[in-house]
């Protein structure tokens, strides 16, 4: 018999508290993080644009973040934080 | 130093063989064999760096992981480390978690980055760091495992596992291991690490997310201008043109000496390169490489491969017969992922 030591990471399970969705986007003004690859600016204005027309949401701003490979940084944040009720954000190629 | 090691423990019946098909059952290897990391082992691997298990090596923030020395050892093991080498596998786990290097890009991005590894200062003859022939392998016992246990640490304990969190398009054999040491011994040249602001005397690691070495040619010249000019021409439209990355040369033996004996130093080279390899818009845009339409003056309006010339490290290395060198395009561009350069702490 050999005994051995496991490689992988066995961090404690850390619940991270997801703020509540809302059931309904009419009235909502809609943040758009943009991640600086090609076209993505074009993709999430249309899907605003669908938001606002489509689902009622009161507008939607673009914020943009530094690049695509890093997180979003605070002061665009704290921005969302005050002035939108959803986000729009995601990364792909 | 009394080691209690808490990882979760596997108990495998059977032999050797058994125990190294249950790490690839487990999905711990990289595709390789590995060795099966025991607590004795994993013991003297943390006795070397004289590093308690329970102490955090690194955080990486991208990915809210905490790096422990004890998942390194066990890693560093996996990956066929001498316990002499964990410090190096150490400061190359704190070079990968630092916000420059900035985790998320390179450890995930389609653009296939592997982690070129360049070891500088006394630690690098001690552990028989191989600067010289078959400089990018195969054949030398530290290249090949202090690389590959950075790579098993980003597997297992970052979770960048390729085709799920790691979506390399190509990936590159650099991905297994990709570690070099300057020849500091030949080289007429400041060595990286002293350049980088430490002592010839400290020993350091410097991580670059990077692509493959690119080869270039050059027997005619004995000229610094005339070998350098031959690798701007192969530079100038490689990597990620529009990105700006940052790149590492390396200058092999015959190379080296062509371009000392001009009277060239790093900076000279540095300065030439940066000034040679750069595009035209029109050129550019001809290429499909930049958007929009060629503009008046766009065939004369330049724009450089990288943004300064210190985003150009040179490195001499490589063996001292053959008119090869190459460059090594950094991944993606240097805002999104810069060199660092960690001390080795024996």
């Amino acid at each position: 018999m050999i005994e051995l030591l496991d490689p992988t990471l066995e961090a404690a399970t850390q619940p991270i508290a997801y703020a509540a969705r809302p059931s309904r986007l009419e009235g909502k003004r809609v943040a758009l993080i943009e991640n600086t690859k090609f076209n993505s600016d074009k993709l999430l204005l249309k899907i605003g644009d669908i938001l606002v027309k489509e689902y009622g949401a009161a507008s939607a701003r673009m914020f943009r973040k530094h690049n695509a490979s890093v997180p979003a940084h605070a002061e665009i944040i704290e921005e969302i934080q005050k002035t939108c009720d959803v986000v729009v954000a995601g990364v792909g190629d | 130093m009394p080691t209690t090691l808490t990882s979760k423990r596997h108990a495998v019946e059977g032999s050797l063989d058994d125990a190294i098909e249950f790490c690839f059952q487990q999905g711990w290897t990289d595709g390789l064999p590995v060795v099966p990391p025991t607590a004795p082992k994993v013991a003297r691997m943390l006795e070397a760096a004289r590093l308690d298990p329970k102490q955090q090596i690194a955080f990486v923030e991208h990915r809210a992981v905490s790096i422990t020395a004890e998942k390194v050892a066990i890693n560093a093991v996996m990956a066929g480390c001498k316990p002499e080498y964990m410090p190096v596998v150490v400061a190359a786990v704190e070079g990968i978690a630092d916000p420059k290097w900035s985790y998320h890009g390179p450890g995930t991005s389609t653009g296939g980055a592997g982690v070129l590894m360049i070891v500088n200062g006394p630690i690098a003859s001690a552990l028989d760091v191989n600067a010289g022939d078959n400089l990018f392998g195969p054949g030398w016992r530290s290249n090949l495992t202090i690389g590959r246990a950075l790579r098993l640490v980003m597997r297992n304990v970052c979770g960048s596992r390729p085709g799920t969190l790691d979506r390399g398009t190509l990936g590159h054999p650099g991905k297994l291991s990709y570690v070099i040491a300057e020849n500091e011994a030949e080289s007429p040249w400041t060595p990286l690490h002293v350049e980088r602001g430490f002592r010839p005397e400290q020993s350091t690691v410097t991580v670059m997310a990077a692509e493959a070495p690119h080869q270039f040619y050059n027997q005619l010249s004995n000229t610094a201008e005339g070998v350098l000019t031959t690798l701007a021409d192969n530079m100038r439209v490689s990597g990620n043109v529009m990105g700006q990355p940052q790149y590492v040369i390396v200058l092999a033996g015959e190379h080296m000496r062509t371009v000392a004996a001009s009277g060239w130093g790093k900076k000279e080279i540095r300065d030439f390169v940066w000034k040679h390899t750069q595009n035209s818009l029109a050129h550019l845009k001809r290429t499909q490489r930049m958007s929009g339409a060629i503009q008046d003056g766009d065939e004369t309006k330049l724009r450089p491969l990288v943004e300064s010339p210190d985003d150009i490290l040179i490195v001499p290395a490589g063996g001292r017969a053959g008119a090869f060198s190459c460059y090594i395009p950094g991944w993606g561009s240097r805002r999104s992922s810069q060199a660092v350069t960690k001390e080795v702490k024996r």
